[in-house]
């Protein structure tokens, strides 16, 4: 049947075939698509050291150069060195390529300017002086969409063996190169071919972002390159599935690049690699079971939100509201909601932001509107001013802009309902924390879901109110005592801002929670005028506070984050320092032990010894005690300059640990698996 | 005659949506296939049962197929593989307004120009059968037994360049099979990389 539906095909594909177009012409000799130059990092290598070579290609417009791997079709490039006795050429590095599909055929290319790089090893019993005479000549084949031509250049450059200075223009030329190159992931993957599917599962941070990921394969036969492939992340794995080419058993190389370029180097084993959440999970647990589960979880925590200080002054003098209108049934019901649909809005739109702003590429989590001092100085402001009033500073019976968060009817209603909700994001975090990174993880719908949920939660005891009558009778009559409660919870509003104004502090430092809590002092004083004003009924009531509120707000231009920030958070418990060679050397100037250790958001490894043994109590005691000064360098966006000291101790990448022994000459360089005890050790060996 | 060509329409519809094997298993029975050939001539695979088959993928404007062809090797080729018994397929699968795709009149051309030497030349301009036999460069090679099985697949021989200077002292896979074959023995080599430019298909 097969058979016969395919000479169908094909007898009607050749009926129907248009003849046209003529056979274009096909440039052949002396041709020159790609532009390329050899250039070493150093004219004048050491004897015996190793100097990078770059061939810097830059194709034509519209032409493109081919990986290693080429694909699909296409050819790697070869080179036939020509070099004096004793050096040797290394295999060339290249840069992470793109894909380009055409015809239905996946190419692995480069459209725009790459330099392969390559190490030439000199030999030790080269004399300084001595020239270095260095020819290459290069096959290569270079392609439109329309048409490939094959190009063969001879470079060459010589070196005279001297002292291995690098010229910092040339430094700069190789650090742009270099970071063109993938990194080695650290840990290795595994991969699995079963029902002509190829699956890799990539050890990947959960908390990395992998946005845009594809896996380029170095091994030739495991992978058929132009089918699609897809992307899934399940915990601390990213699993990518496509079709296998046949069957492999050996070893699988690849690189896995993400959106804006980065590639890792990934080395998989064949193994057993269940399928991703996307495609139905092994405990049997669909996406739905998750979503539900997190959806509980998210109700309940909302519904906790409430008792928190920084929402239930709202919510109960809301709830009062209710109680002392002896409102109709159908105002408490159309009041519950509108309190409802302001919650849950202002929870979905938070959520929808952060899933956006991730999305986008930032690094945010939770509760991020908090990290700008900007919003916490208007959070501080705002807390200020509903403690002020539950107080008794000032009355909100006028109209005004902030009154409609106590005024009656549905509009009222919905304003407390999301101000209550963006008040209590701060309190979230903690409690809420496990169900909204189940939510990050999830498609975008569930993921709002969730969200909504949380609003759901926070919004619940209003709606009882407001739709059971029973409960609402249970509310005490309303009375002189309810003056006395107000005052009361103006005690946990306070404390808020106090938090708030703490918050402020760590993010700006003392001027920025100096300018915070100056700002809500002048509030203060108009509010307190605008109150005195009130109650002697005279006009203009609310003139002082506004202009007082303007002059306050206008902090919000002036408050910033201090650079300090980030360091002191990734300080953490060792109190670790960035690392920088300077800081190092001056650290063992003072005569100090040092440990220093490399990371970087994307390296699994990194990120599991940091929970299990670095960041720990024990060794931040015992590395205390001995006063060893903690360095550390963050490789995530692959700065050069670490990567070369990274090198330097024979390692290709992160994680790397480095101790330094007080008066010691050199480091040691500690296994990439490390334990409490190991650490713990080090002052005392 | 409307009715017709409606049909015929909706034949190719219908048939063209259902999947048709990516690729070719060695091993396995080759898919068959009918393409009209540079004459018109309606040419199957299955009309070749009984002998052993040789597809070669061909583009004219292909630097990698130009190096086989003005050093004579494919031609020698072709001959060889022809005096021992064996059909040879070459296949167009080039689409039309892409490079190296040929008409019947310029494939005769072609043919009678570089003294080829294959059985037929046949015309794939919709890249049906190259799709279905997963052809990705030209050349690619492909050997079918008597029986109708896939016995190898891949490139023309172990140097993938387009130097005319790299064919003398390489293995000539195609011809390294037949020999094999011929002696009743199994393809050692039986998969290989191709090697050359990607088949210009309609995108």
């Amino acid at each position: 049947m097969q058979t016969l539906r395919f000479a169908i095909v094909t007898l009607l594909a050749t009926v129907f075939v248009t003849f046209a177009a003529p056979v274009s012409a096909q440039a052949v000799g002396k041709s020159n698509h790609i532009a390329m130059r050899m250039v070493a990092e150093t004219d004048t290598p050491a004897p015996g050291s190793t100097v990078t070579l770059g061939i810097a290609a830059d194709p034509e417009p519209g032409w493109h150069g081919y990986w290693v791997n080429p694909g699909g079709a296409g050819i790697p490039m070869r080179a036939d060195w020509t070099l004096p006795d004793g050096a040797r050429a290394g295999d060339f590095r290249w840069p992470v390529p793109q894909t380009l599909k055409i015809g239905g055929i996946m190419n692995y290319v480069y459209e725009g300017p790459y330099t392969p790089l390559v190490d030439l090893t000199v030999p030790a019993n080269a004399t300084p002086g001595t020239k270095l005479p260095v020819a290459v000549k290069l096959d290569y084949l270079v392609c439109t969409r329309e048409i490939c031509v094959p190009e063969s250049k001879q470079l060459s450059t010589s070196l005279t063996v001297g002292d291995g200075a690098v010229p910092p223009e040339r430094r700069a030329e190789f650090d742009r190169w270099r970071r063109a190159l993938p990194r080695p992931l650290g840990s290795p993957a595994r991969y699995q071919i079963a029902n002509g599917k190829f699956r890799v599962a990539i050890p990947f941070p959960a908390s990395a972002d992998a946005a845009g990921a594809y896996f380029f394969p170095l091994t030739d036969g495991a992978v058929d390159y132009d089918a699609p492939q897809s992307v899934a992340r399940d915990g601390d794995r990213l699993v990518v599935e496509t079709a296998a080419a046949g069957s492999f058993a050996k070893p699988v190389e690849g690189v896995l690049k993400i959106a804006g370029g980065q590639g890792f180097m990934v080395s998989a084993t064949p193994g057993t690699v269940p399928p991703a959440i996307k495609t139905g999970n092994p405990d049997g647990d669909s996406i739905w079971t998750k979503v539900a589960f997190a959806f509980a979880a998210a109700v309940l925590g909302g519904l906790i939100l409430n008792i928190m200080p920084c929402v239930f002054p709202i919510l109960s003098l809301k709830a009062l509201s209710l109680a002392r209108a002896n409102e109709t049934e159908s105002d408490a019901r159309g009041e519950a909601l509108a309190y409802t649909a302001g919650v849950v809005i202002v929870c979905v739109a938070l959520g929808a932001t952060l899933l956006a702003l991730r999305a986008a590429g930032s690094s945010v989590g939770w509760a991020f509107q908090l990290q700008d001092p900007r919003v916490i100085l208007f959070l501080l402001l705002l807390v200020t001013g509903i403690a002020l009033n539950l107080a008794g500073l000032f009355e909100l019976a006028a109209p005004g802009f902030v009154n409609r968060s106590a005024a009656k009817g549905p509009s009222g209603a919905f304003a407390t309902g999301a101000l209550a909700a963006f008040v209590a994001t701060p309190c979230t975090g903690p409690f809420m924390g496990v169900a909204l990174g189940a939510a990050l993880v999830l498609p975008t719908a569930a993921a709002l879901a969730i969200f909504a949920g949380l609003g759901l939660g926070l919004a619940l005891p209003f709606l009882l109110i407001g739709f059971v009558p029973g409960l609402r009778a249970m509310l005490p009559r309303p009375g002189p005592w309810m003056a006395t409660l107000r005052h009361i919870l103006s005690v946990p509003m306070f404390l808020t801002a106090l938090a708030l104004a703490w918050v402020l502090g760590r993010q700006s430092g003392v001027g920025g929670m100096t300018l915070g809590l100056g700002a809500a002092l002048l509030l203060a004083l108009g509010l307190w005028w605008t109150g005195a004003r009130q109650r002697r009924s005279s006009g203009l009531q609310w003139a002082p506070a506004v202009v007082a509120g303007v002059i306050a707000l206008s902090a919000l231009a002036i408050v910033t984050r201090t650079p300090v920030q980030a360091a002191t958070e990734q300080a953490g418990l060792l109190n670790a320092q960035p690392f920088s060679e300077q800081r190092l050397a001056d650290l063992r100037a003072e005569g100090r032990p040092v440990f220093a250790y490399f990371t970087a958001d994307w390296c699994l490894t990194c990120k599991v010894n940091e929970k299990a043994a670095i960041e720990t109590d024990a060794v931040a005691k015992a590395f205390k005690d001995a006063d060893v000064a903690v360095l550390v360098g963050d490789w995530t966006d692959g700065d050069p300059a670490l990567g070369r000291f990274i090198e330097r101790h024979n390692r290709a990448g992160v994680p790397l640990y480095l101790w330094y022994a007080a008066g010691s000459d050199a480091p040691d360089v500690l296994p990439q698996i490390l334990t409490k005890q190991q650490l713990t050790a080090l002052p005392g060996g | 005659m409307r009715e017709y060509l409606f049909a015929a329409g909706a034949a190719i519809a219908a048939v063209a949506a259902m999947p048709i094997a990516a690729q070719q298993v060695t091993g396995q029975q080759a898919q068959d296939f009918a393409l009209t050939d540079m004459y018109g001539k309606t040419v199957k695979l299955s009309d070749y049962r009984g002998k052993t088959v040789v597809l070669e993928w061909n583009n004219p404007g292909c630097p990698f197929v130009q190096k086989h062809y003005t050093s004579g090797n494919m031609q020698k080729t072709q001959a060889a593989a022809r005096a021992d018994g064996a059909v040879w397929l070459t296949i167009n699968s080039g689409a039309p307004g892409k490079q190296g795709h040929m008409t019947g009149t310029e494939a005769q051309s072609f043919v009678r120009k570089t003294d080829a030497k294959p059985t037929d030349y046949l015309l794939d301009p919709r890249g049906v059968v190259g799709k279905a036999y997963d052809a990705r460069t030209t050349p690619h090679m492909y050997i079918v037994d008597a029986s109708g099985t896939l016995v190898y697949q891949g490139g023309i021989d172990d140097r993938p360049t387009a130097d005319v200077a790299d064919i003398k002292g390489a293995r000539n896979h195609v011809l390294a099979a037949l020999d094999e074959l011929k002696a009743g023995k199994a393809v050692s080599v039986a998969e290989t990389r191709p090697y050359g430019c990607s088949v210009k298909y309609a995108s």
